[in-house]
């Protein structure tokens, strides 16, 4: 305890005017300025065993990382966490960082004076937070080989700590563990890739997550595993892990979001169009639309707009003018365009033509199983002009190879209920039936129902996902206990109070 | 000693022919697969030697091959499952190159028979395996792989004529798999009559023969009578249609239990949130 107290008032020393600054670092602070000013707000969430402070800290990452001097920043970081120069916990960080920072005279040496008796386990947080920032730095500087050793014995070590307070800075190391290992050579979709190999050390912090309740790491490395599982097309296995494991409650918002793509993902493969197209739902409209997280936005809806399409829906024609995503989906506007006209031929161009930049979004399998949709969009359109047609005319119409296709594809689509019509064998005719008065089915109050019950679930996520200080009960309880001291004071003063008065009455009346 | 009895049954498998097989290929693929045992190749790891491993895979693909010979499926999934780890093993790190290996004929045989067991979900789930590991052009080309695809094209589009012709002999791209051609017709055959029953008022027996690619008009009748539809007057009249008009009464009634519920529930809901 004392030990923390010194590490605490050491760094308030190195800082103490910057006190203030504590809410978000200023962009205008350089860099070794932010990450010392971190320390002190991990020693604030080690103290008062909030996680904020930390997720706080961890926050800055993306400011910092833009910084010319980043190197030298950690390395002045180093130093002063770890002032003496021998320490086991500084040289390995150290390592990792190139010769010139690493024997460049630090701004740290001012810290150096009474801090020698601290102890790892103290301060274990900060030297997760700066290997974290190591972490970032060689992923910046695509030194993925060295990034991938380092991430190996880090997260092995982070691991062992067993800290509640670290959990954060622990989820976030996984993920770079992971980063590293997919940038390594063979490149996922081969079987020999080296994401297969970290497999288990992501299991094996999953299952300690699990049993130490530490739902950060625990959503990270499900989400990791989801996505190691999805690039390497083990969809099967991705599956059962969705089925043995539960997602935590309490996950961060962008965690939910990756875990409800993967999942709509995995979905869509396996064909619950329905099931994927809540998932990437949800996904969407919780994903940042804005910002350096655009990227999955642009993601999430290309799949949900091919999963759209597959239901037989027509995306809505606004999705595609956001600015942020107009560009980036215009080869799926083409599409949208072909399946909702029912134009097989322009189906088949738009997926010759786009083809590359598909098969990099991962949807072409999907885009591919679109073709029978479009035939039956086609069949839906002939059926609404036309009273009656010939099978031959619907056989070049559609571009469909023979008459008995044609005749065979229509009697699906009557079954499917695609369209409401029947044929007439003899005559090779296809006869529609007057539609029904919609009004007059059940379908109005179906939509109306599914509608409602979108807007309920938004409703109740939103309930979950509001956010109440910790302690804030234990606070209530202590005030109501001093209120009802108070009252049983105030209530023994009037009794003393009213003995008084009857002394004084009593003398009073004697006086009269 | 025990890679050469390995080898010895592996020639003798190959040999095999037509009614031998069901009597003796089972046998001699246990003993052959103990032997693999015995020489710790059955399931890949690392120190597994190199000539080992064509061994090993070599039997099961043989294994695989005859089980679909002999119509066992379950056994065909096994073999299957036991190949998976193999195939994994990048060729060249063994100098195994993609022509000489059946890994495709066999992946097709699999994919065929989710085709047939209507496990759509499971034939994408492996497709897009492949698609990923392979790439496209090696896909593309591979007529083993093509086959099922194609099949599931045209089945999910409802072109059952396509389906129909692609099952004859000399669309087959081995002999294996012709083992499902059966299966498949029957598939698309009752997926037609499910059709017709909703597409068509009522069909000439003659027309249902053609439609539904059977030999004879008796065999139509037959087909019919086990559906349960009426054939007089040389036509086919299918009774199912007035059954749905009173299942979809069925349904109005059926429906307003729903609204209610529904209504209920919005109800509850309402009461939680004010």
């Amino acid at each position: 305890m004392a030990d923390k107290m010194v590490d605490k008032m050491d760094i308030d020393a190195v800082n103490g005017e910057k006190e203030e600054v504590k809410v978000g670092p200023a962009p205008n602070l350089p860099a070794e300025r932010i990450i010392i000013n971190n320390f002190n707000l991990i020693n604030q969430a080690v103290d008062a065993f909030d996680a904020r402070f930390t997720l706080r800290a961890l926050r800055s990452i993306a400011t910092i990382r833009k910084a010319d001097n980043f190197a030298e920043a950690i390395a002045v970081g180093i130093k002063t966490a770890f002032p003496k120069p021998r320490d086991n916990a500084r040289r390995v960080l150290e390592d990792m960082l190139p010769e010139r920072v690493r024997t460049a005279p630090g701004a740290g040496s001012e810290a150096n004076g009474n801090a020698k008796e601290q102890d790892i386990a103290e301060i274990a947080e900060v030297w997760a937070y700066l290997g974290v920032l190591i972490q970032v730095y060689l992923y910046d500087h695509q030194e993925y080989k060295k990034g991938a050793n380092f991430s190996t014995n880090f997260v092995e070590k982070v691991r062992s700590f067993n800290r509640r307070t670290m959990d954060a800075i622990g989820a976030k190391a996984y993920f770079y563990f992971s980063l590293f290992h997919e940038n390594l050579d063979p490149k996922p979709p081969s079987k020999q890739s080296p994401v297969i190999g970290i497999r288990p050390s992501l299991l094996a912090a999953l299952r300690s997550a699990v049993i130490r309740k530490d739902a950060e790491t625990q959503a990270a490395a499900t989400v990791l595993l989801l996505r190691n599982y999805i690039s390497t097309a083990d969809i099967t296995q991705d599956d059962l892990l969705v089925a043995q494991t539960q997602f935590p409650t309490s996950a961060a918002n962008n965690q939910v979001c990756r875990y409800l793509y993967h999942l709509g993902r995995i979905r869509a493969i396996q064909l619950a169009y329905t099931d994927a197209h809540d998932h990437l739902e949800s996904a969407t409209r919780k994903s940042p639309t804005t910002g350096p997280a655009v990227g999955f936005y642009q993601q999430s809806t290309k799949l949900l707009i091919v999963v759209e399409l597959l239901m037989g829906d027509i995306p809505s024609r606004s999705l595609f003018r956001q600015p942020s995503l107009e560009a980036a989906l215009h080869p799926y506007f083409k599409l949208v365009q072909a399946v909702r006209v029912g134009d097989l031929q322009a189906f088949l161009k738009c997926t010759g033509t786009y083809e590359p930049q598909f098969r990099q979004d991962g949807t072409y399998t999907l885009i591919l199983r679109l073709r029978q949709n479009v035939i039956k969009t086609g069949v839906r359109m002939l059926s609404l002009s036309y009273s009656r047609i010939s099978l031959r005319d619907i056989c070049t119409r559609l571009g469909v190879s023979s008459e008995e296709s044609a005749e065979y594809i229509t009697a699906k689509a009557i079954r499917d209920g695609v369209i409401e019509a029947s044929l007439d064998h003899q005559n090779g005719h296809l006869v529609t039936v007057p539609a029904k008065d919609a009004y007059s089915t059940t379908e109005p109050s179906e939509a109306f129902h599914a509608r409602i019950e979108a807007l309920l679930g938004m409703r109740d996520e939103c309930v979950m996902a509001m956010r109440y200080p910790m302690n804030k009960h234990r606070q209530e309880i202590a005030e109501a206990a001093k209120a009802r001291e108070r009252e049983r004071e105030l209530a023994k003063e009037i009794v003393e109070g009213d003995a008084e008065g009857d002394d004084g009455d009593d003398g009073g009346f004697e006086g009269m | 000693m025990a890679e050469n009895e390995v080898k010895q049954i592996a020639s003798k498998l190959e040999s095999l022919r037509g009614s031998q097989l069901s009597s003796q290929a089972p046998p001699l693929l246990s003993r052959a697969k103990l032997a693999l045992l015995r020489l710790n190749a059955l399931v890949p790891s690392e120190e597994t030697h190199k000539s080992h491993l064509h061994l090993a895979t070599t039997i099961l693909e043989l294994g695989a091959l005859i089980s679909i010979r002999l119509r066992d499926t379950e056994s065909f999934t096994r073999y299957y499952q036991q190949l998976q780890p193999f195939y994994a093993i990048e060729g060249s790190a063994w100098s195994r190159s993609h022509a000489q290996s059946n890994q495709s004929k066999v992946t097709g045989l699999y994919l065929l028979l989710l085709l047939s067991v209507g496990d759509y979900a499971g034939f994408h789930t492996v497709l897009e395996g492949l698609e990923m590991s392979a790439g496209n052009e090696k896909l593309e080309k591979d007529q083993f792989i093509q086959y099922p695809v194609r099949l599931e094209q045209a089945l999910m589009e409802g072109s059952y004529d396509k389906v129909w012709g692609e099952t004859k002999g000399e669309h087959l791209p081995s002999d294996e798999y012709a083992v499902f051609s059966e299966v498949l017709i029957n598939t698309i055959r009752s997926e037609i009559a499910s059709c017709s029953e909703r597409a068509y008022p009522s069909l000439p027996i003659a027309n249902a023969k053609n439609l539904l690619f059977l030999d004879s008009e008796g065999a139509v009748v037959q087909f019919a009578q086990s559906r349960g539809w009426v054939a007089k007057d040389g036509r086919i009249y299918f009774p199912q249609q007035e059954e749905e008009m009173l299942a979809a009464e069925k349904d109005v009634m059926s429906a307003s239990g729903m609204v209610i519920e529904n209504t209920l529930g919005y109800a509850r809901k309402l009461e939680t949130i004010v």
